[in-house]
């Protein structure tokens, strides 16, 4: 290994432990790597030497003493406000719940990661900042709307990082770059100094380049030792309408091998209301976030965004009101599902990340806008509250990732990475180690 | 002018907001992809069910009294 980060976030935590690796050496390289290697990818938006510095010196003694993390724009830091993908900041400096939680454990915040506009989308290409490239094809999405910490991640300028998700927004991404992306139990991290702290679809998690890595981010986050164990006898569910329908033959493919591969007895299962899960996602996630877009904010908006807040504007009430007892549907049936197997399986993205430049899928059912595609197969996660885990299981012909999913019952985030932990063994960790163009050794 | 777009267009001068073509074509695609699903959801039979007032998406649901 020539730069510290090719090393996994928990090599580079145990090497300064043992005083194999300077610290501030790591720092700089980290600064240095992502001047070198983010100008196409743009998947960190600000990044501050001197606090980082600042930070390293202060740092206790901790998990990740001395380790560079990034951070979505959507947590105050002490020198800077988060601004949401938008032009403005949508709160001041400060601390927030998850800067104190890197701290005390030590880390560095080494910079912010690009995100959609607003958080409103999975696809990372409208935001104020310009849009977020794949490592994989920098001319495809980085996914949204965590889709700088993704990108950043998987291109190895960071080994982790922190990303939100509403609607898919940590699994989408990760998805998509083909990093390991676990979203918690909704409330499970402490929201305070984040945007979208008054939303009861969000949550905060790790996204890294494997399981081990999540375990490691994910239990700074959630404030306790996910401790691992073997998930050679798990029980999967598979709830194959709607979301083993209507996929890229490749991206089905790709999730039934390592289903496969992983040996796990199989038992098909029905949602209640899953079939409405789509547009519940979408009238939860999107409304309770339109009291905080004041009419200033609107006018400066990205055209696409403000056109979505008008419509969303004009949405019946009746609707949010339906969405409620589809979420009170499907919170009943998860429950009841869990009953007969141990973790819900299906694949994370329909298809991979679509171009920049049309950020549309093509599905056996036709073109399908990214959104509306990918939040099928992540929003019940969202409106239930059950942790999920993106894990990279192949590649696609176009050379992008593919991804399987992952969900287990509430405050079950040590299964999902055993699980994830037994994917990666089963398929001999070619998926979470493959490398992108981007972090190839010639183009370092 | 269609029945979407004088929808669109008394919605928000009621609301006292403006609406241009570009907005009216973005809210145009928006409703050909949410349209139909937002449609199901109207009409689906919900009588039965009843949300969660003391909703905590954190945990699982209570049981029904």
């Amino acid at each position: 290994v020539s730069h510290p980060q090719d090393l996994s976030l928990r090599r580079q935590a145990l090497a300064v432990a043992a005083g194999e690796l300077d610290p501030g050496e790591l720092l700089a390289a980290t600064l240095a790597r992502i001047d070198e290697r983010d100008g196409e990818l743009n998947s960190v938006v600000a990044r501050f030497p001197e606090e980082s510095e600042r930070m390293l010196a202060a740092a206790p003694p901790g998990p990740l003493h001395g380790v560079p993390v990034a951070v979505k724009d959507m947590f105050q830091l002490p020198w800077r406000g988060p601004r949401d993908g938008s032009p403005r900041e949508a709160l001041p400096p400060g601390e927030s719940a998850v800067f104190r939680l890197l701290r005390d454990a030590g880390a560095v915040v080494v910079g912010v990661t690009q995100m959609h506009f607003w958080g409103g989308g999975a696809t990372g290409h409208i935001s104020a900042y310009g849009p977020v490239g794949n490592p994989w094809n920098v001319e495809h999405v980085g996914g949204g709307s965590s889709g700088g910490s993704a990108a950043a991640v998987g291109a190895r300028l960071v080994a982790g990082a922190v990303g939100t998700d509403g609607g898919g927004s940590v699994r989408i991404p990760a998805g998509f770059c083909g990093i390991t992306g676990l979203k918690t139990t909704n409330g499970s991290v402490p929201t305070s100094g984040y945007t979208h702290g008054y939303s009861s679809m969000g949550a905060i998690g790790p996204m890294c380049r494997d399981a081990a890595d999540a375990r490691l981010l994910g239990s700074v986050l959630l404030g306790r030792e996910l401790l691992p164990s073997e998930a050679g006898g798990l029980t999967v569910g598979l709830v194959r309408d709607p979301f083993w329908t209507d996929l890229d033959p490749e991206a089905e493919a790709a999730s039934r091998a390592a289903l496969d591969a992983a040996g796990w007895p199989t038992v098909d299962l029905t949602i209640d209301a899953a079939e409405h899960a789509l547009v519940a996602t979408v009238l939860r996630l999107t409304l309770e976030g339109l009291p905080n877009v004041t009419d200033e904010e609107l006018a400066e908006a990205d055209p696409l965004m403000r056109a979505l807040v008008k419509y969303e504007r004009l949405l019946p009430a009746e609707l949010l009101m339906r969405a409620d007892r589809v979420r009170a549907l499907l919170r009943r049936s998860v429950v009841r599902a869990f009953e007969s197997c141990d973790v819900l399986a299906w694949p994370t993205i329909p298809a991979p990340a679509p171009r920049i430049d049309n950020p549309t899928i093509t599905l056996p059912s036709g073109p399908v806008p990214a959104d509306a595609a990918t939040v099928r197969q992540t929003g019940i996660g969202n409106l239930t509250g059950l942790p999920g885990v993106s894990v990279p299981v192949g590649t696609h012909s176009s050379g992008l990732p593919l991804a399987l999913q992952l969900t287990a019952h509430w405050g079950r985030e040590e299964l999902l990475l055993d699980a994830a932990e037994h994917i990666e063994r089963a398929t001999d960790r070619i998926h979470v180690d493959a490398v992108p163009p981007i972090a190839a050794p010639s183009a370092a | 002018m269609d029945t979407f777009e004088r929808y669109v267009r008394a919605g928000l001068e009621l609301q006292g907001a403006e609406v241009d073509d570009v907005d009216l074509a973005i809210m145009r695609a928006a409703d050909a992809v949410y349209g139909p699903g937002f449609e199901a959801l109207q009409s689906a039979d919900l009588s039965h069910v009843w949300s969660e007032p003391d909703l905590d998406p954190g945990h699982p649901p209570k049981p029904l009294a």
